[in-house]
């Protein structure tokens, strides 16, 4: 097992020192911005805020009630082009 | 094991494709906190809700969709056939027209003083002409340097600028070859 997580290690500082982690990160902010996923969830976040009162509220309150909710929200296209680009890097680099 | 699932690495597909489904969550988590926290930050410095409005004032800032109409709801063509009058010549002009033909009118503005300057030059010219005529018949044949060519030159440039010190590139060539 720790040959893998020591691969998996060597993979994931490639994709940091290489750049490309920012890249994706930007890529996935844009795309999420552009299809309404963040209007989406700052809408939850309203609730939240409403529901704990504006002076209490905590980051920890909105951690736990946007973050399940984000991860299911993200729409199939670009969750695939996500997953195609890392494919592809994982392709060029850990082979 | 087959051969083709082995990478140089020793990653096999499936694991590469879990470590890609891994990477991909991670991506979006980070996603999520940063939205997490950009919103309380928002509301802790006070402005997460300043965009907000009652439902009345949004109402009467609406994107207005009209033809005619620009997005304000403003009449954006309402001066086109307008017609002002000149305070100077006393004549009616077109209100797209009007600004340009104050300008000459006046005597103000960068052209007016350009045309007037070659007008000026112009009325030289004829003047000048004349007596080259009477004295030196050498001076007019000669194509180098005379009054005439010179006219000839500021019409072709009498788009841009006569006035400016910039001579044409043709004439600086001309000297070089020679």
């Amino acid at each position: 097992m720790s040959k893998d997580s020591k691969m998996r290690a060597t993979i994931n500082q490639k994709l940091t020192e290489m750049g490309e982690r920012e890249r994706l990160k930007e890529l996935l902010r844009a795309k999420l911005t552009e299809c309404g996923w963040r209007d989406q969830l700052k809408a939850n976040c309203k609730d939240v805020i409403k529901e704990k009162g504006l002076e209490h509220v905590t980051v920890e309150d909105l951690v736990v009630e946007i973050t399940p909710k984000g991860r299911v929200l993200v729409p199939d296209s670009v969750k695939k082009e996500l997953l195609q680009r890392i494919r592809a890097f994982l392709a060029q680099h850990a082979t | 094991m087959k051969m083709e699932d082995m990478s140089l690495l020793g990653l096999d597909n499936t694991k590469l494709e879990a470590l890609a489904q891994d990477i991909y969550s991670d991506l979006v988590e980070d996603s999520c906190l940063g939205l997490c926290f950009e919103v309380h930050r928002a509301v802790k410095q006070g402005y997460f809700f300043l965009d907000d409005t009652d439902q009345e004032s949004m109402k009467d800032f609406e994107i207005v969709d009209q033809p005619g109409v620009d997005i304000f709801g403003q009449v954006y063509n309402q001066w086109k056939n307008k017609e002002c009058v000149c305070p100077n010549c006393n004549r009616s002009i077109a209100a797209s027209r009007f600004a340009p033909h104050l300008e000459k009118c006046l005597g103000m503005g960068r052209n007016s003083s350009r045309i007037a300057n070659r007008r000026i030059a112009s009325s030289n010219n004829v003047n000048n002409k004349s007596e080259s005529d009477q004295e030196d018949n050498d001076d007019v044949n000669d194509n180098d340097w005379s009054y005439g060519s010179e006219k000839k030159a500021k019409k072709r440039k009498s788009d841009k600028n006569p006035n400016s010190p910039r001579r044409s590139k043709s004439l600086k060539h001309k000297n070089v070859l020679e």
